[in-house]
This record gives structure tokens, sequence and C-alpha cells, in this order.
């Protein structure tokens, strides 16, 4: 099978290759020239998925694509309304999968399968996921009672020093974190999912169902 | 460090702070001032040198002293220095302002911290040119003396030069080592090798990119780098994707105990015109100044000390919030 990820940054990327071979269970093939989002992701994602849908579905043979955005600061997902409503109010996770559908809509088949689609919402950040297990306080219902308290750059920037030790980390310090906590969290897959139902809840009940 | 620069009559600087942290992204429009400021830092650290400079810009006896106020940190003891060109004298004074007087060794040491400011604006053509050996070289303004400053950290710190070419293969992949020659006697060329192939590439056939590219890393990755570095557009000539890794080089200056560096942090400020730099200091607004001109004037704000930034941004990129003008720093209308 073969996958695209659409995420922030190349650490991000190598953690989700894992997860994402890990929630499938099989040999995956990831794209050798990455898709790559201008940093602050969730303008780009907004902009540029129609864009990178069309990409995959006429000129690549991929079967599959990945995409995860941090929610920052944006209204947390409602299971208790409709995506049209939840979307309107804001929530990042909807909007991405309304696109996704009017976007696949008007895309001509002919004998091209649809390209599946499994979307994450990291709240507020990834680093809150690679948090799991260790801290007790990582979970989205914490990440979202803490927003309300707190402004999320300043939230956000905690959890990087909470991961990587400083909340600048160069790119390798990054990438080996993010390796290392994904490796640990794809033996853990279902634990992530509880702690995090809505954001990673989705994307592996959308990936188990390719 | 430098916590803010207040500028008097210094040329477009008629009137104006610029705060600054460890690490200042400094963008606005052509004629704003960023060079300027920089100019007047570098003013403040050679006063003397820095006369005939202003004389040239317009200065002149009778005219409003230029002036440019220093307000140090704490490490400094919150002091404050002034330096004053009295146009029709040719001299300087560096003051202290305040009402406690300073430790008797706070003077030397903001002198020398001054002293080792420096300023860059690199530029490919001064970096590919072979070195003429000396045995102290250090990168110039535009970069030159590359080759004999990476010569020298292989002689002296190995590991830190197989650290720096390990990052150079994250950063432009298609090479894999530094390598160098001897063009002529007394003279250091420096060469890329090629990771397919083992090609020795000297530097004047590298594209321009990957010498602005090698000039910031090597920066980056000095043993003593200076005390305060000032950076013309470090982003220039270098692809939107590897902004990341200048972003990086930046921090590690700037912080490098976040890089597992032991030496004294080093005061950045960069100037930009790429909102795809901009867009890397998202969740650092408090780094970003955005310079504006009004009229025959210059001003600077933080961007922090916006109210409404999270409004404004909300689905927008930052780099194309501020293209858009709704930041400031933008070109007036003609």
């Amino acid at each position: 099978m073969k996958v695209a990820i659409l995420s922030e940054s190349p650490a991000d990327e190598a953690a989700l290759q894992i997860l994402v071979g890990g929630i499938l269970g099989k040999p995956v093939d990831f794209a050798d020239r990455p898709l790559r989002l201008r940093q602050g992701g969730w303008p780009s994602v907004h902009h540029l998925l129609p864009t990178v849908l069309k990409h995959l579905h006429y000129q690549t043979d991929t079967d599959a694509l990945v995409v995860t955005v941090d929610s920052d600061n944006s209204p947390a997902h409602n299971v208790a309304v409709d995506r049209e409503q939840c979307s309107g109010a804001g929530c990042r996770l909807c909007r991405l999968h309304q696109t996704v559908d009017r976007v696949q809509a008007k895309l001509k088949s002919g004998n091209r399968m649809r390209i599946r689609v499994a979307i994450g919402l990291a709240v507020p950040a990834i680093e809150a996921w690679y948090l799991c297990g260790i801290d007790q306080h990582a979970t989205e219902a914490a990440m979202l009672r803490r927003l309300k308290s707190e402004h999320h750059v300043d939230v956000k920037n905690a959890l990087k020093s909470q991961v990587y030790g400083t909340h600048r980390p160069g790119l390798v310090l990054e990438t080996s974190k993010a390796v290392e906590a994904a490796s640990r969290l794809a033996g853990s897959l279902d634990a992530l999912s509880r702690h995090f139902p809505c954001g990673f809840g989705s994307l592996l009940s959308e990936c188990r169902a390719w | 460090m430098i916590e803010s620069v207040e500028f008097k009559n210094f040329k477009v600087l008629r009137d104006a702070t610029l705060p600054l942290s460890q690490v200042t992204l400094i963008v606005g429009p052509n004629g704003s001032g960023k060079t300027t400021a920089i100019d007047g830092l570098r003013a403040a650290a050679h006063p003397h040198s820095a006369f005939s400079e202003l004389q040239s810009a317009g200065h002149h006896a009778g005219s409003d002293e230029p002036s440019v106020r220093l307000r140090w940190s704490e490490q400094f003891e919150n002091a404050i220095t002034t330096v004053k060109w009295d146009p029709g004298y040719a001299i300087f004074h560096r003051q202290r302002d305040g009402h406690s007087p300073l430790a008797p060794q706070m003077e030397p040491k903001i002198n020398a911290h001054l002293n080792a400011l420096r300023r860059y604006c690199l530029d490919a053509p001064a970096i590919a040119q072979p070195v003429i050996l000396h045995p102290r070289l250090e990168l110039t303004e535009q970069g030159g003396n590359l080759g004999g400053v990476l010569d020298q950290l292989r002689d002296q710190d190995q590991e830190r030069f197989d650290s720096l070419n390990q990052e150079l293969c994250r950063w432009i992949p298609e090479f894999d080592r530094v390598f160098f020659d001897t063009p002529e006697s007394g003279y250091k060329r420096l060469l890329l090798r090629t990771r397919t192939g083992g090609h020795r590439i000297p530097a004047s056939q590298l594209s321009q990119g990957t010498l602005l590219a090698l000039a910031m890393l090597t920066l980056a990755y000095l043993p003593n780098p200076p005390t305060i570095a000032c950076l013309e557009e470090p982003d220039r000539g270098i692809h939107p994707r590897l902004l990341r890794d200048v972003q990086e080089a930046l921090y590690r200056l700037a912080h490098p105990e976040s890089f597992g560096e032991k030496r004294p942090p080093v005061q950045v400020i960069a100037t930009t015109h790429s909102p795809y730099m901009l867009d890397l200091f998202r969740d650092h607004p408090e780094e970003i100044v955005i310079a504006s001109k009004h009229g025959m004037e210059a001003r600077f704000e933080r961007l922090s000390d916006r109210t409404d930034l999270d409004e404004i941004l909300q689905d927008a990129h930052l780099g194309e919030a501020w293209y858009s003008g709704v930041l400031g720093g933008v070109p007036e209308k003609s």
C-alpha cells in the first residue's frame, strides 16, 4: 500500500510513518518526495489540501493520504453535532473532512480508485501525543482544559520543552524524539486513541477502515 | 544582552526604539530602517569610525546630534550606555545612565561585548574566493575567508568540523563533505564532495544558494562566534524548505544550550523580506519586530505587543498577513 503523508515538519512525518505502519500492521510504502507544509500548518493544509488531493489522484499511484495538523487555538471537535455544524464552529477536523468530500466528489475516477484519506488533529500539537503514557495530563480533555486558561503558543512551547528539553529544538533532536515516541506509541495505539479520541482516535479508525 | 536600542537623529531613525530579544527578526519595507538599525549598533560599538559615515549621511555642525542609547540586560547590571556624535568636534560620548554605579569590571565587559559585534551581509562570490592563509582568520562581513575559517576549524576542532559536515549533508544532501586544496602557494580553496561519484567541486563552481547556506552553517558552528551577530537577510538565495535550517542556525547561535553547546549565547539580530522566514517564527512573536516607514521616519514594533494578533492570524499565515499589510511593515502607497 502506498501512503502519502501531509504534515507540518519532517519530524512529524517520521513519527506518522511509524504510527501509520503500526495502525495498518502491514508493509507500507511512503512517498520518496515528501509533501511538506509551510510552518504554521493549518493555513497551508486548508489552502493546499485540494491541490494535493488532485495531484495524488491524477499524477500518482498513491492509495491513501494521511493528514495531520495542530489544533492551536481552534475550537474543539464536538461529537454531539453533525459535521457541517461542527465545521461551521471552526473545528479543523470537520473542515478538512468537508474539503476532502468536496474535492473528491469532483474528481474523475475512470480506472482510478478514490484515494483513501485519514485525518488527525493534534490538540494542541503533536507533542501532546508523544507524552501519552508518560504524563498523565497528556490527554485531549486535559489539553482542552489547559487551553482555556493558557495561550496556545505557551502551551505548545511548554509541551516542546517537556518533550525535547527546549522549545527551540533542532530538527535532528526533534526527529529522534518523534521517532522514539512514535515507536513506543505504536505498541499502545489504543491507549493513544483513548486519550486523544477525536484527534488521534479518528485517524486510527479511518486508517483501520481502509 | 542588549534589550533595546533607542535611536535619535540617526539617519532615517529620527526617534525610534528597537526592542531586542536573544533572537530578533526585523521585517519591513526597503528604507524602513532595518539596515540603519544594524549600522547604529555597529556605530555604537565603533563610534570613531562611524563619524565620517554620519557626516557623509548629512549630519553636520548645527544639526541635531545623532545618538544611540543601548539598554543592557541584568547580566550587564541593566546598564544604559549612550553614544552621541557631536558634529562640530568629531567626538563621541559613551556614558552610563542610572543611579547606582556599575561594578568596576562592567565597563570593560560592555566594551568587549560591543567590540565583538559583527555584521554579515553574505555574498556568494566573496564566499567562493580562495583565501590567503593567516593564523587567525575570521569570517568577513560578506562571508569571505570561509575556506580558511573551515580549514582552521578542521585543524583545531575536528569533532565540531565533523558535526558541521553531518549537518551539511542534511541541508544539502547532494554533498557529503568539505575539502580543501591549495590553488597556489599561500592560498586555500574550498571544495565540496558530491555524495554520488565523490567529485570535488570547487567553491567557484557551486551554486550561490549552496555557498550562502554553507556560510550560514559555518557561522552557527564557530567555536567562538561573535557576541552579537547582525545578519542581513540570512534567507537570501536559499530554498524556502531550507529556511527551517537557517532558523535553526540562528537558534544554535542564540540558544547554544538547546543544541548541546557549552559556549556563551550570541545575540542574533536578523533582517528579512521573506514571508516564508516569518512563518517560522509564528510561535515566537516576541522575536519579530515590524519596521515601518512613516514619511521620512522609521519606527519599530514588537509583534507580540499587538493585542489583536490571534484575531488577525486565525486561518492566515503570519507571512501572508504581514505581506498583505494588516500587520504593517509594508511599502507606503506612492
